[in-house]
């Protein structure tokens, strides 16, 4: 990261924003009220399009580097047995997220972990190298939210090309991070203006910590085997909705879909929620009930992740919590783990 | 005391009393969790935790999910506290032979509807009062006459539609779903070891959440449920990409109420269609 440069915005800096990318033929993102009255991510050519007021979106950035689905390549077998492969051919136009959250884009450093871990992921690369992100530091978080708790802040600037401090009368200051948000600065034109020397960031909305991550895992190093898995896993039913939800989620399963002779291989999403994720063949399972799934997706947050990569798998966005569908508590469950 | 405030009392004292005199291994009923928009499945197994048990409006949960699932059959004799609409889905497990009666302790609830506007189901609901439950809490509640026509409004309206319309109207829904099968896993009829989505050998459906895996899931989902559907409503409650499912299992269930004058869950002995043999059906083919 280099070194940060603070800037003013005019009231308009968003319209100018729309525009002027627009006008380059660039891809721009940003959070718009969805047909079911969510707000999340979409395509914009408009700063009309843009919601102003939300807490966060519905999904995370994920699925714009992971996709759910996503086609590796292509392949047919010709007449003489030959196999024809054609890897899938990457978006390399521009692309410009606004107005992510500061959680969402901390993420972005653990996929860049795996992703970039024994082998450059070129799929997922390519989608990284395209995008610029231009975040919103938050000001009022809510209440599932507990990034604070997890290391980040409602205006951590890891991984931000640019991070947005937005102000009631639409006006803003932005801070700099990389050369990519320089380039957004550009493009801005004269909607900024290089703050005054001695300007100084807002301070950040308070949020209280929930848990200690560090105390969560001296209990996690020491408890493989404990009631609390079967305990805190009785309401949980299996399903995936946690993890497809999970900016920091990012298993997935790899399947040939063909016909006679052609197919396509396919990249999708898995979650260590469900029981197949882990059956063996034979029909063995080493992850055999819920309590052991339940288990292993809160040992890789809180400590296979963190002793493998040095970081928490887990940014404190609240999604898993407020959309599980019977209530399983993630934040509970952690401040529970440090009260043993 | 409201209403819902007499009910959480005769529930955690017939919870009480059944633990403390072992007649079941645990309670399965509702607790809040403060910040959740509903209230909580909770699992009593002493006498002292049953302070937790709630009944307010927020009780959208059908508990009887959790009646096939392994680690709450380890326990023992289960009680469960159900409203007439999850009773419902626990006729269909005593049908299905999921689940013995002997095996369950049923604490039926007099409930007037849920949600604040009311849940659409809670409006057009037929069983406010359950029957055939062990215990019954709270007063009787007057059951509104359901014409046949309020039945199956989500269905009606789609179908009133001309079918590229529809066809549109599906692959669009459709096209969101992600595949996380929180439609599945909360239903209490889908209790199959191995759903089809599983069996890959070969892979009898895509499981890539493109429109045409997506359609195909569904749809196997959709039948799978037909005559057996109780209309819950779980599905679409939990799906976290709002596909309104409701609207699907309503058509099959429409299809079955007009062809065999069935309807599922009312009763553990029914003869349900698909399990049972007449010379009487019509042979225009399958449904």
């Amino acid at each position: 990261m280099g070194e940060q440069k603070l800037y003013q915005a005019s009231a308009n800096w968003l319209k100018s924003a729309v525009d002027a990318l627009c006008a380059a033929g660039v891809e721009v993102l940003a959070p718009t009220q969805t047909d079911s009255g969510k707000v999340d991510l979409a395509r914009v050519t408009s700063s009309e399009q843009v919601i102003g007021s939300y807490a966060n979106t519905a999904f995370p950035l994920k699925r714009l580097f992971l996709p759910m689905s996503e086609v590796l390549l292509k392949y047919e077998k010709g007449e003489n047995g030959d196999v024809d492969l054609e890897p899938e051919s990457a978006e390399a136009k521009e692309l410009v997220i606004l107005g992510c959250r500061p959680c969402d884009v901390a993420a972005l450093g653990m996929l860049d972990k795996v992703f970039q871990w024994d082998y450059s992921d070129v799929a997922y690369q390519q989608k990284r190298d395209r995008t610029t992100v231009v975040s919103l530091a938050c000001t009022e978080p809510s209440p599932e939210c507990f990034c604070t708790s997890v290391g980040g802040s409602p205006q951590g600037s890891e991984q931000s090309d640019v991070l947005v401090f937005g102000n009631a009368d639409n006006t803003a200051l932005m801070q700099v991070n990389t050369a990519k948000g320089e380039k957004f600065i550009e493009r801005l034109a004269d909607a900024v203006t290089p703050a005054p020397e001695g300007t100084k960031l807002p301070e950040p909305a308070e949020l209280e910590r929930k848990f200690n991550p560090q105390k969560v895992k001296g209990w996690l190093d020491d408890n493989f085997e404990s009631d609390f898995w079967v305990e805190n896993s009785l309401g949980c039913l299996g399903c995936g909705t946690c993890s497809y939800l999970c900016p920091t989620c990012h298993c997935f399963d790899i399947v040939d879909e063909a016909s006679w002779n052609r197919g396509q291989r396919r990249r999708n999403w898995d979650c260590c929620s469900f029981s197949q994720f882990t059956l063996h063949a034979s029909g063995h399972n080493p992850r055999p009930n819920q309590a052991a799934r339940y288990r292993q997706r809160l040992m890789h947050k809180f400590k296979y992740f963190p002793e493998r990569f040095g970081l928490l798998a887990c940014v404190g966005c609240g999604r898993c919590l407020k959309n599980c569908a019977v209530g399983q508590n993630l934040i509970a469950d952690l401040a529970d783990i440090e009260s043993r | 005391m409201s209403a819902n405030g007499t009910i959480t009392q005769a529930l955690r004292e017939a919870a009480a009393q059944m633990l403390s005199d072992k007649k079941v291994g645990v309670v399965i009923g509702y607790g809040r969790d403060e910040g959740q928009e509903f209230s909580t499945p909770v699992f009593l197994r002493k006498a002292e935790e049953v302070e937790r048990l709630v009944f307010d409006d927020l009780c959208f949960g059908n508990l009887a999910v959790y009646l096939s699932r392994p680690a709450i059959r380890k326990m023992g004799k289960t009680g469960i506290v159900v409203k007439g609409c999850d009773l419902r889905a626990v006729n269909v497990l005593l049908r299905e032979n999921v689940i013995k009666r002997e095996d369950v302790l049923l604490i039926g609830v007099h409930c007037g509807g849920l949600g604040e506007p009311r849940l659409p189901k809670c409006l057009v609901c037929e069983v406010h009062s359950p029957t055939g439950c062990d215990v019954v809490v709270g007063e009787a509640i007057e059951q509104p006459e359901v014409k046949a026509e309020q039945r199956y409004t989500k269905a009606d309206e789609i179908e009133a539609k001309p079918v590229e319309q529809r066809w549109e109207f599906w692959q669009k829904q459709l096209s969101k779903c992600i595949r996380c099968y929180a439609c599945r896993q909360v239903c209490p009829l889908c209790y199959c070891k191995r759903c089809i989505i599983e069996k890959n050998t070969p892979q009898w459906v895509e499981t890539s959440p493109h429109v045409r895996g997506n359609l195909a899931w569904h749809v196997a989902r959709a039948l799978h449920l037909t005559g057996r559907c109780v209309g819950c409503g779980e599905c679409e409650r939990v799906c976290p990409m709002d596909i309104p499912l409701g609207a699907i299992n309503q058509k099959m269930a429409k299809v079955v109420d007009e062809r065999f004058g069935f309807r599922s869950g009312f009763s553990a002995e029914d003869e349900a269609p698909f399990t049972t043999f007449s010379t009487e059906d019509s042979e225009e083919g399958i449904l």
